[in-house]
């Protein structure tokens, strides 16, 4: 008989510490109200820490721009970054994990498949912020609090009015088999979560040939969308695939001679999904950015520095009123994100011989 | 009166050894067992240790990357055959031709040196790409169809690392010109043989071993070369072994195995042929003993001679000038279009550049490094050094293969290596300067190494043992008489050295961290994500700057080094 | 232990690598003696100077000075060559460019932390005694070679050492400035009272200045003795040859002194000498081309005559064979006159076999 409290003890505590940060934190009871945000961070000790630093997809140029707005309301933490594609950013962060280097507080990934592969691994820490609410259900992690998407992202097509007359401009997908783009389309490598996303939608939609004969036309992948958006301006290609619309707001607000398709079809979409990194060197810093950054304020800011999308429904488009907010695309998201995270091997390993990346 | 016994000396001379050679058995050797051990990760690969061993991971690299192989080895060969042609070229015209204004050459002929690959291939890409290149511009408006080169190519990439590497061919070969006794010339034209006649029949054949070493040694460096293949080759999708690897780091899962199984196949091949080098034609020793200089009797070649001027100079204005014009005119344009009448002007790259944290962080830490490295290296390797050359210890031969070990890896290879063994190693320093700072003066051990051997060869053995034999004791003659001497050695290895680490990019990419990022990779980083106009400006700081602090320390050192000359 | 031998070398062996280079030398050095170790170079001259200066690592053997055992390798004793307090002068001299005059020879008295007053003292008698004082403030690296070699010299002897060893000192010199170093180190070694080991494969050196001379060939001692000794009673074939000017006669000893020749020619041979020897040595300068009583005495001819200045040079034909023969250069023969060739049994050397 004493065998069972025991085994029920052992029981705990395997299930705690599978689930050692899952322990239901709660909402604080007193968010404190900052200038256009609440906050249940400790602001004092987020001060004392003195730095942040967030890992993200996101191009250079945008990152400091959004680190310098939060700066801005807090000069006292200083603020640093990496900037890496999906991929190569998801292996660094465990590759420092492995190596019990704790370097960074909040990451952002555009492959929810990594995201949730992360929450299993326990890379999270769980942390209830008051403006998660404001967020929709599938924005947010199940329990809450471990990751949130801060925004949306979009692929479409994209080409230069200048070398890409009207009457040839692609209207659909399939136009993109057309022989005369051979060799003049340009995509994102298999790093990129949107890549993925794109593939993972289309796939099924525009049949497994699709690819295969996309693969014909040789395209060229890129680490960004700065690349892709500037050998367009540059004519060195003509076409992107899966073009991501905030590149096109960005590039277009700069005076490039740009125009942007959403294929009937529909147009594939990821989240940029943000999370506060268990053992982070600056825990409070972190709890204060992400008040901050999911709030309306943070949301603006990041619409401003990166043209993004936001989910929350009360923050405006991103750019000038030209661009097309969320409810009036034809989004094609997948609904099993676990699927999709299982999708990626055999996506990447198609992908890179599709960009002749070898193997 | 101490005595000593004949046993192994505990002395202090002994101890101090024995210590060296752990620590830089540790730094050298090390992570190559971390490589090596990785490279048979046939399992998970984040695991460690490997759960799973095999040759899988070798055996794949013959059946699926057959083209990556076909591709290094192809544009090695392009580059080596015309790095060689190059040096060779210059090295004659400056050595043995009365081509005016020599002088004023040779000290041009080290430009290209400050002109790292990366900033020259990114340089290249804008003047030679397709469609919007400088040089497709300017072909496109005089009515030519279509483009007239294009840098992305097998061939491009091969031609921007030839461009560079010419200069350490020049180097080599005119070392081996100039050590050609001249009476072997004259005494062919004395029997009545034409200049020609003469270089072909005499020169030639006497310098062949100096170039085929030449040849040997750019061979094995353009198997490691990293920048001209990621800035060119990877939108050509031209893959080589070097961004191969970089790839298989960079993308989720990160397959360590493949990369390691590369880098392992890539270091042995380079090693095999410097081994090659070493025994066959450098007879054993890295440390080239300067021995006495002939000053051959330059040919006078007449009007020719303006022609080869020519030559020198269009070679300096292919690896400096055009490169460097090209990435100011992009940096001060607001898009990198290259059609200067539609170009806006603006000033607004360096401002960006310039007031981007990270570029001044990372200009700042590359100097720090540079700084750092170069002052405690130089000390340790002239205690190395002088372990090596001059104490009777036995070990002092593994020590100097230990030290040169380095320069067989390449850098790439080498920073995965480091990357590896530091994940894995528990001191958290993965992500900090610290890391850097180790693994830079890992690397630049062959060259600190070499440069001060050359030194400390000179100097006199017998000046050494008189102060010995006068009473001086190990410390008191090293402070006394070795250290004094080695002066303008030590000057030249910490200039060296320091101008190697701000250049870094191989071991660097690997290495850093968000506190951490030095200025090489920070440039291949924007390239990806900041666009081309950015780039250049940020390109353009960095070598002003490293010019800049240049010409500072020469200033600062200059005294010094006329004093002991 | 005799209070007069300041040095003594017993049974010294010294590899390099697969090879000796020193296989088993012998010998001692009194007080104020003037050594010399002459060979061709090879020999291990230097080699074994430099043992003694704790320079070179012995593999067997033991190496005394004053008494005390520098290296000795039964007792796996090896003491260091800064504590050795010998003196050397090395054949590049050595001399520090980094180092003004003064600080050069006062070196090895800072090292034994003398005071400012008595190093001044020492280093300004040093250098007078080479006459170099009034070079004292000049950096080193301007120095002409023989201002070198009197810095090393001065040196060498600033903190009064017992014993000096001299690595070939004067061969980088030209001849004429080599003939007048010479006396003046002799001088110097006399006047100071210096206990000398030199090295040199110079044997007009070796003759002029040496008190013994200890003539090496291949890792061995050839023969110990006085110049005298050296050159009158050479003991080898190898000493005889390599030392002075030598006739060499192959044949066998006939009788107690006499020795036959191949060509069957009876010669009177000097007294003691090995007991059997196939060769006798007769030096050419001690060599007559007209009859002297007592001598052995051959007819001879003239068959080529060389005028070397200080001496002129015959080949003579006579039933011995071919003789070189040196004379003053005066009343020259022609070639083809018939001569006596006449030399004394005392000059007539049975070489050890």
């Amino acid at each position: 008989m004493r065998l069972l409290p025991i085994v029920g003890v052992a029981l705990c505590a395997i299930g705690w510490s599978g689930f050692a940060h899952a322990q239901d934190a709660k909402l604080c009871d007193k968010p404190v109200q900052m200038e256009g945000f609440k906050t249940c961070a400790d602001v004092a000790k987020a001060k004392a820490e003195g730095a942040f630093t967030l890992y993200s997809t996101d191009p250079e140029q945008g990152q400091v721009k959004l680190l310098a707005a939060f700066n801005k309301l807090f000069p006292e933490i200083k603020t640093s970054y990496v900037r890496l594609q999906a991929g190569a950013l998801y292996a660094k962060v465990l590759s420092e994990r492995q190596a019990k280097s704790y370097l960074v507080d909040v990451i952002q990934i555009s492959d929810m498949g990594m995201i949730l592969d992360f929450q299993r691994k326990g890379g999270f820490r769980q942390y209830i912020s008051p403006e998660m609410a404001a967020f929709p259900k599938e924005a947010r992690s199940e329990p809450e609090g471990y990751w949130t998407w801060g925004s949306v992202i979009m692929g479409g097509i994209a080409y230069n009015p200048n070398n890409v007359p009207a009457a040839e401009a692609p209207k659909k997908w399939e136009d993109l088999l057309d022989p005369k783009w051979k060799d003049a389309i340009n995509v994102k490598v298999s790093n990129s979560g949107l890549q993925h996303g794109v593939w993972y939608m289309l796939k099924p939609i525009l049949g497994d040939d699709y690819f295969k004969k996309f693969a014909e036309q040789k395209p060229r992948a890129f680490d960004s969308y700065v690349q892709q958006y500037g050998r367009l301006v540059d004519g060195q290609d003509k076409i992107i695939m899966g073009a991501q619309y905030s590149g096109y707001i960005e590039f277009k607000a700069k005076g490039a001679p740009l125009a942007f398709v959403f294929p009937e079809t529909g147009v594939p979409a990821v989240p940029e999904t943000y999370g506060i990194v268990d053992q982070a060197p600056h825990p409070n810093a972190a709890n204060l950015f992400m008040d901050w950054f999911l709030s309306p304020v943070g949301q603006k800011a990041l619409a401003d520095a990166l043209l993004l999308h936001s989910p929350r429904k009360d923050v405006a488009p991103p750019g000038g009123a030209d661009t097309v907010p969320l409810d009036k695309m034809k989004l094609l998201s997948p609904a099993d994100w676990n699927a999709f995270e299982k999708d990626r091997p055999s996506f990447a390993k198609e992908w890179n011989r599709i960009v002749g990346a070898g193997r | 009166m101490t005595v000593d016994i004949l046993k192994p000396k505990l002395n202090g001379q002994t101890i101090v050894s024995l210590a060296v050679i752990l620590v830089v058995g540790f730094l050298v050797l090390l992570p190559m067992v971390f490589l090596v051990e990785e490279s048979l990760n046939v399992g998970d690969p984040m695991a460690f240790p490997p759960q799973e061993y095999g040759l899988a991971n070798f055996v794949s690299i013959f059946e699926e990357d057959i083209n990556v192989l076909f591709n290094t080895v192809i544009i090695a060969v392009m580059a080596t055959v015309m790095a060689i042609l190059i040096g060779f070229t210059l090295a004659w015209i400056l050595t043995r031709t009365n081509v005016p204004g020599r002088a004023l050459l040779e000290r041009l002929m080290e430009l290209p040196y400050y002109m790292t690959p990366l900033v020259g291939a990114l340089a290249w890409s804008i003047i030679a790409g397709p469609k919007s290149g400088f040089v497709n511009q300017i072909w496109k408006a005089v009515g030519g169809p279509g483009d007239l080169v294009d840098i992305y190519s097998h061939f491009g990439i091969a031609w921007i690392m030839a461009l560079f590497e010419g200069t350490v061919a020049f180097v080599m070969i005119s070392a081996s010109m100039k050590s050609m006794d001249p009476a072997l010339e004259e005494s062919a034209r004395v029997m009545g043989a034409s200049k020609l006649r003469t270089t072909l029949t005499v020169t030639l054949p006497l310098v062949m071993p100096g170039v085929l070493g030449a040849t040997l040694f750019v061979f094995a460096e353009m198997l490691g070369s990293f920048a001209a293949a990621l800035v060119i080759g990877i939108p050509a999708r031209i893959y080589v072994i070097t961004t191969a690897i970089w790839d298989s780091t960079l993308s989720y899962p990160p397959d360590y195995g493949r990369a390691s199984a590369m880098g392992l196949s890539l270091f042995v091949v380079m090693f095999a042929m410097l081994t090659f080098y070493r025994w066959r034609i450098n007879k054993g020793s890295y440390a080239t003993i300067t021995g006495k200089a002939f000053r051959p009797r330059p040919m006078d070649m007449g009007g020719l001679a303006w022609l080869l001027l020519g030559v020198c100079i269009l070679y300096v204005a292919l690896a400096v000038v055009v490169p460097v014009g090209a990435l100011l005119l992009t940096s001060l344009q607001r898009f990198a279009t290259v059609i200067l009448s539609q170009a806006e002007w603006t000033f607004a790259n360096y401002q960006t550049a310039l007031a981007l944290g990270p570029v001044r962080t990372a200009l700042f830490n590359s100097l720090l490094l540079g700084f750092g490295v170069a002052s405690v290296g130089v000390l340790l390797m002239a205690l190395l050094v002088w372990i090596i050359y001059r104490s009777r210890i036995r070990g002092a031969g593994m020590i100097e293969y230990l030290a040169m070990f380095p320069q067989a890896v390449p850098r790439l290879v080498f920073g995965l290596a480091l990357l590896w063994a530091w994940l894995n190693i528990p001191i958290p320093i993965y992500g900090t300067l610290w890391l850097l700072a180790l693994a830079y003066l890992t690397v630049m051990l062959p060259l600190g190494v070499r440069t001060l051997a050359g030194v400390v060869l000179q100097i006199d053995k017998s000046l050494e043992e008189c102060a010995r034999v006068c009473g001086a004791g190990w410390l008191y003659q090293m402070r006394s008489v070795t250290l004094p001497l080695l002066r303008p050695g030590i000057l030249a290895a910490w200039l060296l050295i320091f101008m190697a680490c701000v250049r870094e990019l191989g071991v660097s990419v690997f290495l850093m961290g968000p506190n951490a990022k030095v200025i090489a990779p920070s440039i291949v980083a924007a390239f990806a994500s900041s666009g081309t106009e950015l780039t250049a400006a940020m390109a353009l700081i960095q070598t002003a700057t490293v010019v800049v602090a240049l010409v500072i320390l020469f200033r600062l050192t200059r005294g010094v080094t006329k004093e002991m000359s | 232990m005799n209070p007069v031998t300041r040095i003594d070398v017993k049974d010294l062996v010294v590899r390099y690598g697969d090879s000796i280079a020193v296989n088993g030398v012998s010998f001692t050095v009194g007080r104020g003696e003037h050594l010399t170790l002459l060979g061709p170079s090879g020999c291990g001259k230097t080699t074994t100077l430099r043992a003694i200066a704790g320079l070179e690592q012995p593999s067997g053997g033991s190496i005394r000075i004053d008494g005390q055992a520098m290296y000795d390798a039964a007792a796996r004793r090896n003491v260091p060559a800064e504590q050795r307090g010998v003196s050397m002068v090395f054949q590049s001299y050595a001399v520090w460019p980094h180092m003004t005059v003064f600080d050069n020879v006062a070196y090895g008295l800072r090292v034994r932390k003398q005071s400012a007053a008595d190093i001044k003292t020492h280093v300004e008698r040093a250098l007078d005694l080479v006459q170099m004082r009034h070079l004292a403030d000049r950096p080193a690296s301007k120095l002409s070679g023989g201002q070198q070699q009197r810095v090393a010299l001065a040196r060498a002897v600033a903190f009064s050492p017992t014993v000096v060893l001299f690595d070939e000192p004067l061969s980088n010199l030209d001849a004429k400035l080599r003939a007048e170093m010479r006396v003046e180190l002799r001088e110097l070694q006399r006047r100071l009272d210096i206990t000398s080991v030199y090295v040199t494969h110079d044997q007009e050196e070796a003759l002029a200045i040496s008190d013994r001379v200890i003539v090496m060939n291949v890792g061995v001692i050839e023969q110990i003795g006085t110049p005298e000794e050296i050159y009158n009673r050479p003991a080898s074939r190898f000493v005889a040859d390599f030392v002075g000017s030598a006739n060499l006669l192959k044949g066998r000893r006939a009788g107690p002194d006499t020795f036959e020749t191949e060509g069957g020619t009876i010669l009177r041979i000097a007294p003691g000498g090995p007991e059997a020897g196939a060769e006798v040595a007769v030096r050419t300068a001690y060599i007559d081309l007209v009859p002297q009583p007592g001598d052995n005495q051959l007819p001879g001819t003239v068959r080529q005559r060389m005028f070397h200045g200080d001496f002129v040079q015959y080949i003579v034909e006579c039933p011995a064979g071919r003789l070189i023969v040196r004379r003053p250069p005066v009343n020259l023969l022609d070639e083809g006159a018939p001569v006596t060739v006449s030399f004394s049994p005392e000059h007539t050397v049975l070489l050890r076999g």
